[in-house]
């Protein structure tokens, strides 16, 4: 029930936005995602974190929605769930705020897209019932188009249309592939279960959208259905996160979309794609996800390296940290695909990470471009001495992104690596394995050869970011000429330095990358049971395969206990 | 009926058989299809359908007929009735046209495209 | 829809005189023809007599009976209504021939006289001729049918079909028919004439040629997929229907020619309506598009008779979905115009540019342009997506798995046009020109878009009671031989 009202909350902001007065409108909506955080901070208090691998808040039972369908509003979330749930609620109030000097014209609409957005992205996480998840993640493309097309830049339409167009293709196939699997569901006999089968799955062989559902069902299928369901969702979520060669959307949509449009774009958005990957993709094909588990890497290690180095030739700092964007989620992807423990736990607390980070260099550069009205790394320089406080914020969140020991992102990045690393099988990491056994080497399909090759995207990743840097915050101070002091006739004059409130946007921020990175026990600790969980179906798979597949796995496997 | 259909018919009937009735009808509906689809003469196109419908009619009547059964032959008088609107119609159509273009060429009318 | 509340049984009402193979679609399609039906009444108030009705709606005259000179028009709309809702009850080929012809004989008429323009009656002589030759297609069809069977009553040739197969005659004669009533639906190859008729005619009796021939042609299409019968098996032993491992199997012919054009359908409509830039055009091709997603349904047949699983539940409620979002759409083209002309019509909007501002000039037609063409995406969580939904299941439920991929792609490239339809009366700012649209003088046009934009969210989130009426609907009756299959053990 509370998890309901966690949605609906933004929801009836939206609507009191839309029918309140102009002036009224920053103020209803930083009081509706304000209600929507705390509400968040008691379902934090609420949340059993011992066990953190079930689902609960959901509420007793499910509301009936479309019976015939199959479909019910059954909400509930886990540690994970609950996790990227509260960076949404934390970056609400944060993009309301971030908006208040950035957004002059149609306020109204501006922040009741806002709040609807925020809505669809809780459900996303709340969701038990498939349905219910693919109504919100679709859902979500309708506010992020109109706030792309209606508050970008100037190239804004053709980005948000390419958004559109990119994201929904991909999610009808991931819809076909969910449908085949409920129809695998609806045509179990139950009478072929147990009975103590019939009792945990009361919904086999009916139609049915409940996660659990499915999940069993999911184990009906052959390993052939199962690649296509896999290739179907990976479609879906991979223009979402984006993987490689889906992503070229991302950087056009970052580039062309409004501050806060950017940060939740940044910060939440992609994560539903590889928040899809580890709830769906895991759940409902683990024998293709082993098998193609290298192929997938390998995908996304192109990914790290590609993106590292178009970013080094990048001169727009929006466009730089957008494509860094593409390198991150394929670091937080190869990690998921390690499928094991370190990898999983890495990539997880790496979405966190990379939302809090990269959300916060988005509203930097935003704050930026309010005052000089240009990203281009060619007209700005040598901030530091003109604008020392954003400076200080702008080498911070770009460490904690490099990921720099002490801070958040260098626990998840490096948890990942080490997780590709550790999971080593013959193929792809033959010559390593044949110098003798590996130490804490768990059964998996990548191997230390990944780690390497990504583990070089990590060094080209600090090297443009740093280079990027140096060149906005010292060096010879540039400031460009036109847009010196030329703000809109509308615009709020700003002070050169950040005012008092944007100072109090990135603090919160900012001690959460120090926290979780200095301590990120506790996350760890709630991440535990739910990767556990996740990994069980995998290690199902692993543990029904022929053990010794080739000399050098079977030599492997002698050493691993 | 098989009293009526005995005595009722010269003998040279008694040769020709359900094939030759569905012969003349199914050439019929295919010189209807191709006349409608070649001419650009209004008129001459509503009778093309004129003659399809005509076919199907024939068609019935001969499968009743050949069925024994009453439904066809039915069916025949439902379909001039039809047929009869249809024309009533169409003629009314054409009237209009003609009286806006001076024209009975389909090709006349090519205001939208697109 | 008060109906829908009042009387609760609807579903399982039947005629006594009605067809026997799909007896609970009477019901459903009386009560979802006259829901629409209402819909469309108040979109074409004014299409006709447009200066007495305008001098009425403005309070400047009362309703005189006799000087309502052009009333045929809205008989000719009512006697279509009921050609309508007699093909659902169809229980003969000649009933059905009938039923069908009364639906699209008075429409052919509401064309040509829906404006004053040449170019209604082009539309209407065009709709004309190739609705002619469809109807001659398909009652050839039937003819062939009869003749194969013996028996012009669906019933008997369901029973003849089951217990000795399809002969050549009869084959021939379905796929005829099919093609005839591919006309009706606006399936390729039978579209071409849509997207110029759709143009021609006003917007809302388009709105009307939408919905009203499109259903007809798909009832009937059910009625003879449901007298093949779904659970057609060649290989079966004399007298036993095997329900095929699939669930569903029309005969191999019927399977593929269906197959094609739905998947030919869909393709050519969305792909010519990504082309279009006017408004009209751009529906018309759409729903061309709609009807190819909808024969998905047909082919995928009554499965396991769930709503999820039923294709034909799946096309019955699509069928009103579409109609109600349709209406939508069209309402908003008929609300507003961009002026007079001399002999009085309105001059409409043509083109998407003529769209633009209307967010800020009419937020209420922006909002339901919106909410309809979103709804027509197949964007949850609106009404188009849970019609969409059960075409998916039932599909793949059928087998037709490789069908859906080309429907999920094909909504995929309806996103683009429809995304044009649904935003740029928001996003796009309107240059102050004389031809800014204004509101058309008849206030329940405007009415009917609104409550089609509520029925559009409210029956998707309220849904449950009609699909469940739906699922009784699409029920496919056991017929002799299936009976005596069961009784024997």
């Amino acid at each position: 029930m509370i998890l309901l009202v966690t949605i609906l909350i933004p929801l009836l902001a939206a609507l009191a936005v839309a029918l309140a007065p102009e002036t009224r409108a920053k103020s209803i909506a930083m009081l509706g995602t304000c209600v929507a955080l705390v509400l968040g901070g008691y379902l934090a208090l609420q949340f059993p974190w011992d066990h953190a691998g079930e689902f609960h808040l959901g509420g007793e039972k499910a509301i009936e929605w479309l019976p015939s369908l199959g479909i019910s509003l059954s909400l509930g979330v886990d540690g994970v769930a609950l996790l990227l749930i509260l960076l949404t609620l934390l970056l609400g109030p944060i993009c309301v705020a971030a908006s208040s000097t950035a957004i002059t014209s149609r306020r109204r609409s501006y922040y009741a897209w806002l709040l609807v957005l925020q809505a669809a992205m809780t459900g996303v996480f709340a969701a038990r019932d498939i349905v219910v998840f693919y109504v919100c993640f679709e859902f979500t493309l309708v506010p992020m188009f109109v706030l792309i097309s209606l508050w970008g830049s100037t190239n804004r339409k053709r980005a948000a249309v390419k958004f559109f167009l990119y994201t929904f293709t991909g999610s009808v196939l991931a819809l076909a592939a969910i449908v085949y699997v409920a129809a695998v569901n609806a045509a179990i006999d139950p009478a072929s279960l147990t009975s103590l089968e019939r009792g945990l799955h009361p919904e086999a062989g009916r139609w049915s959208f409940s996660i659990d559902a499915l999940t069993f069902a999911a184990g009906h299928l052959s390993s052939a259905e199962q690649a296509l369901v896999m290739a179907g969702l990976m479609l879906g979520f991979a223009v979402k996160v984006p993987l490689f060669p889906f992503h070229t959307w991302l950087p056009l949509a970052h580039t062309e979309a409004p501050t806060a449009g950017s940060v939740i774009l940044a910060g939440v958005l992609l994560k539903l794609g590889t928040y899809g990957i580890y709830r769906f993709v895991f759940a409902f094909a683990p024998m293709a996800v082993v098998e193609y588990a290298p192929l997938v890497a390998l995908v996304c290690i192109v990914g790290i390296l590609y993106g590292g180095l178009i970013c080094w030739v990048q001169t727009d700092v929006k466009k730089l940290v957008a494509y860094s964007s593409v390198a991150h989620l394929g670091f937080c992807v190869l990690g998921m695909f390690a499928l094991n423990g370190a990898g999983l736990t890495g990539s997880i607390f790496y979405m966190i990470n990379h939302g809090l980070s990269t959300g916060a260099l988005f509203l930097l550069i935003g704050m930026i471009y309010e005052r000089y009205h240009t990203r281009s790394m060619k007209e700005l320089g040598g901030l530091a001495a003109k604008m020392p406080i954003w400076s200080t914020f702008m080498v911070f969140f770009t460490m904690a992104s490099v990921g720099l020991p002490g801070l958040n992102g260098f626990v998840s990045e490096f948890l990942c690596l080490l997780g590709a690393f550790q999971a080593s099988s013959a193929w792809g990491s033959g010559l390593w394995g044949s110098a003798g056994a590996m130490k804490g080497a768990t059964l998996g399909e990548l191997g230390p050869w990944y780690a390497l090759i990504a583990g070089v995207g990590m060094v080209i990743g600090a090297i443009y970011l740093l280079y990027m840097v140096g060149r906005i915050v010292w060096g010879k101070l540039v400031e460009p000429h036109a847009h010196h002091d030329g703000h809109d006739a509308h615009a709020p004059v700003l002070p050169k330095d950040l005012c008092t409130r944007e100072i109090a946007l990135l603090l919160p921020l900012a001690a959460l990358c120090i926290g979780l990175g200095v301590y990120p026990k506790p996350v760890l600790q709630a991440l535990e049971e739910p990767v556990r969980f996740s990994l069980r179906g995998i290690d199902d798979v692993r543990a029904a395969r022929p053990v010794a597949a080739t000399p050098i796995e079977a030599a492997r496997v002698e050493v691993t206990p | 009926m098989m009293t009526l259909a005995q005595s009722g018919f010269p003998e040279v009937m008694s040769q020709v058989t359900l094939a030759h009735y569905l012969f003349v009808s199914g050439a019929m509906f295919t010189i209807g299809l191709v006349g409608f689809l070649t001419r650009r003469n209004l008129i001459i196109m509503f009778l093309c359908t004129e003659l399809m419908f005509q076919a199907a009619g024939i068609a019935l009547v001969a499968f009743g007929r050949f069925h024994l059964d009453f439904t066809g032959q039915t069916f025949v008088i439902f379909v001039l009735t039809v047929a009869a609107a249809e024309a009533a119609m169409a003629l009314a159509l054409v009237v209009l046209l003609f009286r806006r273009r001076e024209s009975l060429d389909a090709e006349a009318w090519r205001e939208m495209r697109g | 829809m008060l109906s829908i509340t009042t009387t609760p049984a609807w579903g399982e009402f039947t005629f006594d005189a009605g067809q026997a193979l799909l007896p609970g679609m009477v019901g459903y399609a009386k009560v979802m023809i006259a829901a629409v039906g209402l819909l469309l009444l108040m979109l074409m108030a004014g299409t006709v007599d447009r200066t007495d009705e305008e001098r009425i709606a403005a309070g400047r005259a009362s309703f005189d009976p006799l000087r309502s000179n052009r009333a045929e028009f809205y008989a000719f709309f009512l006697f279509s209504l009921t050609g309508l809702m007699l093909v659902a009850g169809a229980d003969t080929l000649l009933w059905m021939f009938l039923a069908l012809e009364l639906t699209s004989l008075p429409t052919y008429i509401m064309v040509a006289i829906s404006t004053q323009r040449n170019r209604s009656r082009e539309a209407a002589v065009k709709y004309f001729f190739l609705g002619a030759l469809g109807a001659a297609v398909f009652l050839y069809g039937f003819t062939l049918i009869y003749g194969g069977c013996g028996t012009a009553r669906l019933n008997e040739i369901h029973d003849h079909i089951a217990l000795h197969g399809i002969n050549t005659l009869t084959m021939a004669g379905i796929m005829l028919s099919l093609l005839g009533l591919g006309f009706k639906i606006a399936a390729v190859p039978m579209h071409f004439y849509t997207p110029d008729v759709y143009e021609g005619a006003a917007p809302q009796v388009s709105a009307f040629l939408a919905f009203v021939p499109k259903t007809a042609g798909f009832m009937a299409i059910l009625l003879l997929a449901a007298t093949i019968g779904w659970t057609y098996d060649p290989g079966a032993v004399k007298g036993v229907i095997r329900a095929s491992e699939h669930g569903t199997q029309l005969p191999e012919a019927v399977r593929v020619l269906l197959w094609v054009m739905a998947a030919m359908t869909m393709t050519v409509g969305n792909i010519l309506a990504v082309l279009q830039s006017s408004v009209k055009r751009i529906l018309a091709y759409s729903s061309i598009a709609h009807s190819g997603y909808m024969l998905v349904g047909v082919i995928a047949g009554p499965g396991d008779g769930s709503f999820t699983g039923s294709g034909v539940g799946a096309v019955l409620f699509y069928l009103m979905a579409y109609g109600v979002m349709n209406v939508g759409a069209f309402a908003v083209l008929a609300a507003l115009e961009r002026g007079r002309r001399d002999d009085g019509d309105a001059i409409e909007i043509e083109t998407v540019d003529d769209l633009r501002g209307l967010w800020s000039s009419h937020p209420r037609m922006a909002l339901v342009m919106l909410v309809c063409n979103l709804s027509l995406l197949g964007m949850p969580p609106l009404l188009g997506f849970f019609g969409k939904l059960p075409l998916f299941t039932s599909a793949i439920g059928a087998g037709e798995v490789p069908l859906v991929i080309v429907l999920g792609v094909n909504s995929a490239i309806a996103a683009y046009y429809y995304l044009r339809l649904a935003f740029v009366p928001m996003l796009e700012n309107a240059d102050r020109g004389a031809g800014a649209p204004r509101a058309a003088p008849f206030r329940s046009r405007e009415i009917a878009g609104l409550l089609s934009a509520a029925g559009v969210i409210a029956l998707a989130v309220f849904g449950a009671s009609i699909m469940k009426r739906v699922e009784a609907a699409a029920k496919v009756s056991p017929t002799i031989a299936e009976i005596q299959a069961t009784a024997t053990p």
